[in-house]
This record gives structure tokens, sequence and C-alpha cells, in this order.
């Protein structure tokens, strides 16, 4: 059985090797580029032309076809509810009802649906290529307050073992005759007998696991130090400088154009 | 309320074979214990006994339904599942309100929930502390919370899932005397544990499990003196078990009465002054 | 040398009326293995808390009294620094799993980069560490997919690679199964006979008996016996407050009544004790 701890995918590939930060970076400019560029056909084009060479480049072509495939209903519905519903628009190309769809709302669910699947798309690539110990670790050695990496690098790790836990609930209540069946309300109400162990039951082990890592010197003031050095090469600096222009660049041209 | 597995046989989704072909039955009344190591299929088997686990071969019967025609909120009426762990079934803001939750879903008029309630708090010895937050007893009382949020539901058949694991010697003993309560009252029950000791001196019929299949059934005694197969499913046997047999006692001893009964009866030792 | 001292110590946590630990006097020699016992609610794992330093400077409340170790007191120093003195291991393994790290060696190395210590010296430390406790080939697995006594081995080793002067166990055994525990004080055994001095709250008499230099049994909050295995572990005091006591140790004094344990022999606490008593009384 493969252990499959996380998103990341182990490979030898030139963006495997890119500093953590570069790769958060780069995440973060296509989204903005995406949502924020006024050129309508942004997103699209960097799902084409950046996001995905940059998973075949990485060696992670495949993992990344088949998650971004589980994307596509998602964002079909986005798309159709954004078509069907948005107030507005004139050039009527199909009417039943109540229900119209227009050129102009076609259009906007267009750009929607595309943004939402360049964000999603580029975190996809992202955490396929970056170990989140390395990421964290990277993070604090840059003075991010250590907490906080490790919330983020614990809740990763934690939701496997919080679906399991929650299974485990839902059996014992089944066990006191709980009803999965039945109205609506009857089963908003039964959500309150999963909900209570599984928030209650998970701070006595968090409290439990505070004085864990605390018994390891987790609140220790002294400078952190890293099992695993991770590199910074003038490469990744070159590329958080040209991520910073074209962040800059896509506002500027925003402004100028409106 | 009889138990029927025939020749059962369950696989879970990854592909691991978790019981290999068993086929037992436990009747109305009986005490039992299930024993074996880790991965043996004690919690498979029993999570067969009220619907949680489907067969992947092989049937279960509990009194006249079928396991796989019935729901296990049906079976929940039937048989009483204690989770090892109170903190995956407690939820509510009083001990009261979480011991009426089980009866109450098993659709019992109010006064009769008022009273198998009360019933199950007594025997539990929470009688004080009904309307206390169960989150704000100590894992102790938690424990019998669970217990009683069980017994209310008052099923013909009761499992207890690793019942003495972290407890202490006064709650082992007041889990025993609720086990001792329930029989007495005649329900069946049945119970998963490693604690050996407390397995040979409250149950009279043991189960050993190794590798899904059984490996031994029968009477306590006739289960622990057999000491080498019990040793393959990594179970030692009672503390007074071992005892009784380096002395050479001739039968099985589970407790220190029958250990004293027995060690008088010794060739040698008649004669003895004493009783 | 007394590595460990407890003078006039009484604690009660925030928002309570009693007081969980009462007057507690208490030094533990460099090297001694002291175990603990006391039924639930007797004080065992606030002991443990105030010892490793959880009591006061995690849980708050009112804490009386003084808390040495090596000289040092807890008051004067905060929670990390103290984690290096005393290090605590307790009773589930999963809750000890820090969720940060992805290997078991990664995890080991937790605490080390925490404290900063310089990459070398941590390699060396977490080699070292899990060769002493056996887990080397668990090296490169995932601490969740381990079974509940190999986590509590890493657990284990993830403490003593801070080098503590104490190690702090509050029932390290009682959530695992047979197999589990025998790996885990199999271990502590090991580290026990290399010098470490081991405070351990446990259930289990043969055991204690077997490991334990010096016992103590804490009642409602107050050291209620103290000295070694035999003294304590067969004192009558034990059964008539709920303590659980080694069922050779019931037996024989159920015996002895009724002429079938002989009058002068101590009475047993293991097996091997009980088979050479009750032999001895066949004329």
């Amino acid at each position: 059985m493969r252990e499959r701890l996380s998103f990341y995918i182990p490979r030898q590939s030139p963006v495997h090797r890119l500093n953590p930060l570069t790769k958060i970076l780069i995440t973060f400019t296509i989204i903005i580029m995406a949502f924020f560029s006024p050129w309508y056909w942004t997103a699209p084009l960097l799902i084409v032309f950046v996001i995905f060479p940059m998973s075949v480049i990485a060696k992670v072509g495949r993992e990344f076809l088949f998650a971004a495939a589980r994307l596509l209903p998602v964002v079909g519905f986005i798309f159709v509810m954004q078509a069907l519903f948005l107030p507005g628009g004139r050039t009527i190309l199909w009417q039943f009802g109540f229900l119209k769809v227009t050129l102009e709302n076609l259009m906007a669910a267009f750009l929607v649906a595309m943004r939402i699947f360049t964000m999603v798309s580029s975190f996809i690539l992202f955490l396929l290529t970056t170990h989140p110990s390395e990421l964290m670790s990277d993070l604090t050695r840059r003075k991010l307050p250590s907490t906080f990496s490790y919330v983020i690098i614990s809740t990763l790790q934690i939701i496997p073992q919080m679906q399991a836990k929650a299974n485990t609930i839902i059996s014992a209540q089944r066990s006191r005759g709980m009803d999965t069946q039945g109205s609506f309300t009857k089963r908003i109400g039964a959500l309150f007998p999963l909900v209570g162990p599984l928030v209650f039951g998970s701070l006595v082990e968090v409290e439990e696991r505070a004085i864990a890592i605390e018994a390891r010197g987790f609140s220790s003031t002294l400078p952190k130090t890293s099992l695993h050095e991770i590199p910074d090469t003038r490469l990744d600096r070159s590329i958080r400088w040209l991520m910073l222009i074209l962040i800059l660049g896509t506002f500027a041209s925003k402004l100028w154009l409106s | 309320m009889k138990i029927e597995v025939s020749n059962l046989f369950f696989s879970y989704p990854g592909g691991v074979d978790a019981l290999q072909g068993i086929s037992l039955s436990i009747l109305k009344g009986e005490k039992v214990a299930v024993i074996g190591q880790n991965g043996a299929g004690k919690t498979t088997l029993v999570k067969h006994f009220n619907g949680l686990l489907l067969p992947t071969q092989g049937s279960v019967r509990v009194g006249d339904l079928d396991t796989t025609k019935t729901t296990v909120a049906k079976l929940a009426a039937r048989v009483g599942y204690v989770f090892q762990n109170p903190d995956d079934q407690l939820f509510c803001k009083n001990v009261e309100d979480e011991v009426s939750y089980g009866p109450r879903n098993l659709g019992y008029p109010a006064e009769q929930v008022a009273a198998l309630v009360d019933d199950a708090l007594s025997l539990t010895e929470l009688a004080d502390k009904n309307e206390t937050n169960p989150y704000d007893l100590s894992a102790t009382w938690r424990k019998m919370v669970a217990l009683a949020s069980v017994i209310s539901m008052d099923t013909p058949v009761i499992i207890f899932d690793e019942p003495t694991t972290g407890q202490d010697a006064v709650n082992v003993a007041r889990i025993a005397n609720v086990i001792r309560e329930l029989h007495a009252r005649g329900k069946t029950v049945i119970t998963i544990t490693h604690d050996i000791d407390f397995c040979a001196e409250n149950f009279e019929r043991i189960i050993a499990l190794s590798q899904g299949k059984v490996l031994l059934d029968g009477h306590a005694r006739e289960v622990l003196g057999q000491e080498e197969i019990l040793a393959t499913t990594y179970v030692d046997p009672p503390q007074l078990t071992r005892l009784g047999k380096r002395l050479g006692l001739p039968v099985v001893v589970r407790n220190p009465d029958e250990f004293l009964e027995a060690y008088q009866k010794l060739p040698t030792n008649l004669g003895d002054p004493g009783e | 040398m007394a590595v460990l001292k407890l003078h006039n110590i009484t604690y009660q946590y925030p928002l309570t009326e009693t007081p969980v630990l009462k007057n507690i006097n208490l030094e533990v020699q460099e090297g001694e293995f002291l175990a603990v016992i006391g039924p639930n609610g007797a004080g065992k794992s606030t002991l443990c808390y105030t010892i490793s330093g959880f009591v006061p400077h995690f849980y708050k409340g009112e804490l009386n009294g003084t808390v040495e170790i090596a000289g040092v007191e807890t008051h004067e120093s905060s929670l990390s620094q103290w984690v290096v003195n005393a290090g605590l291991v307790f009773q589930n393994p999963f809750n000890q799993i820090s969720g940060a790290k992805y290997t078991v060696y990664e995890e080991i190395a937790f605490g080390l980069e925490n404290t900063g210590v310089p990459r070398e010296e941590m390699r060396e430390r977490v080699d070292r560490a899990m060769a002493l406790t056996g887990i080397t080939d668990l090296s490169e697995r995932s601490p969740y997919s381990l079974s509940g006594g190999q986590q509590q081995r890493v657990a284990l080793t993830s403490i003593l690679v801070m080098e503590p002067k104490i190690l702090v166990l509050d029932e390290p055994t009682s959530q695992m199964d047979p197999i589990g525990s025998r790996e885990v004080l199999k271990v502590i055994k090991t580290l026990s006979e290399r010098g470490m001095t081991v405070v351990m709250v446990e259930h289990k008499m043969e055991w204690i008996a077997s490991f334990a230099d010096r016992v103590i049994a804490l009642y409602e909050g107050e050291i209620l016996l103290e000295g070694t295995p035999e003294e304590v572990l067969t004192s009558p005091e034990l059964a008539i407050r709920g303590f659980g006591i080694s069922r050779y140790t019931q037996v024989a004094r159920q015996a002895g009544p009724l002429g079938l344990w002989p009058p002068d022999q101590r009475l047993p606490i293991t097996l091997d004790e009980a088979v050479d008593g009750f032999s001895r009384s066949q004329p």
C-alpha cells in the first residue's frame, strides 16, 4: 500500500528544485494575473501555456491532469450557474421559460470559471511539487512565526486522521440508533451528535498534543535550525523579482486601462 | 436473542482479508470474551453483530434478522455497542441527556426512557452526576457515561470494546459489577479485551481469534489452559492460571477462590490446618 | 546525588476548589527508578506535570513549594528550558506525534530543530537515540503508519534525543496491547540499566517489582506509602483503598489465614515469588 502522505510527489525536476518561497510566489503571481489582468483571455492562456507545461517540466504531468480532471465538474457547475442566473445581458441565445442564456452572461461565466480553475490548478501544481515540511522550514527560517507554520502543516496531516475519527464517531452514534435517513430537519439535527464529539474529542487531543510539542521545546526562543538544507539560488531570486514585476505590471495595466 | 455466524468472510476495501471463514453461535445469556492479538479480527467480527460491517461472504443473523437485510438503526434495538473511546460518542450538555439519547432513538415512550435512564445511571453509579456535563468529568467517569448510554437502550445483547483499557482497579471492579448485573438480568454480554485477568474472572466462554480464524472456542477453563496455542496469538494466560500450572494444579484456575480451592485439594495439602 | 527534589509541593488547578497535590516531599537520586502507583484521581499525572514543568508553566493554577532538578528550580526557568531537564512521555502515543513531520527521523529531530541544535550534531544525536531505543529501521516511515507500540517508542526517542536528566513516564503502556507494552517496557528497562533516572507511573505490579528501586503510593494527593517495591506493593494499606494489587499478593493474603502460605514469608508480587512460597507450604 503506497503511503500517500500529502499531495507532494517526489521527482527530480527543475521545478522541484526551486525554493518553496519562489514557488509560492509563482502561484500567487499566476492567480493575481488571472484575476486582475484586464485582458479577457489571460486565465485560459495561463492554464494552457504556463501551468500545464510547468507540470510537464516538473514530471508530474499525469498526476496533474488527474487532479485537474476532478476539478472539472465543480468548475462546470459554477459555469452553468453563472450563465443561467447572472442578471442583465442583452443578446439572448437561448430561452426556456424564465431561464435565459445571453452572450454577455456566457462570456462572464466563462471568465469566472476560468479564473477559478486557474487558481485551483496552480495551487495543485504547487502542492504536487513542494514538500510541506520544506515549505514550513523555509518560511520559519525567513522569520514566519513557527506557530503559524505548525498550524498549517499539522492541519494537513491531521485531516486524514480527523476523517478516520469522524468515521468512528458515525459508527458509534449509528450503534445508538441514530437516524441516518428521514427528513431534512431530522438530518440537520443528526449533525450535532457527529460534530459534538469531533470537536470536544479533538479539544482533548489538541491539549495533549500541545503538551507533547512543548515537551520538545516548541516555544523555545532560540533561533530554530533545520534538519534539511533548503537551497535558495540566484535563479530563485531572479524568478522572484520577475514575479514581482509581473504582479506590478498586472495592476498597472488594470489601472491604466480603467 | 441468538447470534448466528455462518461461514463469515470479510475483506476490507483495501484488500485486507480480515475474517476468513468463521462459524459460531452465541446463545441468549452467554458471557463471551473475544481475545487475540491486534489484527486478528476481533473488532471486525464483533462489528458484524450490529450491522456496522456486512459480510463479504456468509451470513450473520441476530435473532430472526439477517444483518444484510436490516439497518444498523434497527439492529441497535437488539445489540448495543460500547465503543472503546467515550470521547467518540459524548456530545450532550449533561449526563442525563446523553444517556437518554439511545433509548429516545429507539422510539421508547418518555416514561420508559426516564425509567431506563434512571436504572442505567444507578447501575453505573452516576445518579449524582446526572446534571454534569460529561466533558467536565474525569476520564474514569466519562467511561461510565459511555457504558450507561448503551445500557439504557436495554438491548438483549451488549458488546464492550476494550472496556478496561486505561482504567484503574476501582473502575475495573465497577465495570465488572455492571457486567455481572447485566448477565444476571439475562442479557448476552460480549467483550473484546486484552486484559486476560479481567477476562478470566468475568467471562465463561472465550473465543480466541488468530488471523481471521477461530483458534479456540470453549469454556474459559479449557481455553485458558492451552498456553502454547494462545501464545500464537500473543495471549499470555492469566496470572493465577500460570501459578496453578507451575504448582501442578490439576484444574485450570481463573480467580483466587478457584486457586485456593484447587490448591487445598492437592494430595500433599489434605489435612492442613485451616477451614 | 539527588537529581530531583520536590519540597512541600501543593497544587491546585485553576477554577477548582481542592488541591490535587498536598504537601508532597520527594527526593530522587541520580540513576534511580522510582515507580508511582495510585488510583485514578490520586494526582499521579499532576505529579508528572509538576516534575516536568507543565505545572505551573502550562497549566497555571496555584503551585506552592519548590521543584528542583540538578539544583535549578522550575520557577527560575521557562518551560522550554525546563523540558531539557525532565522529559515527559504520556499515555496516548497518537497524541504525541507532532503532526509537523512526515518521517520518523524528522519527527525525532523536531525537538532539536526547535532548540537550535546545529545540523551535524542533530544527525548524530538522532542516530544515537534511535539506536538506543531500537527503532532505526522505522526511520523513513510515517509516524502515522506505525502501531501503538512503535509510536510510543518514537515518542520516547523524541524525548530522549533532548538528553533530559530525568525521564518522566505517565502510564506509557496503559493504552497498548500486550505486544506494544512489551516493546516499550523493554526500551525503558534498557534506559534504566544504562543509568537514566526514571520516574514512572504504572499499574502493573509485577513489572514494578522487577524494575523499580523505590515505589511511592499516591492517594488523594498525598504520599501514602514510600519504600522498596516489596514493602509498598504488599502493604495491606493498598487493597483497602482500591489500589490494584498483584493477584499473587491477593491470593497469598487470602491463603495466609487458611494456613496455606508460610507465615514467615513475605507476600509475593511476582509469579516466581508466589511459586516459591506456595511450594514451600506443601509439607
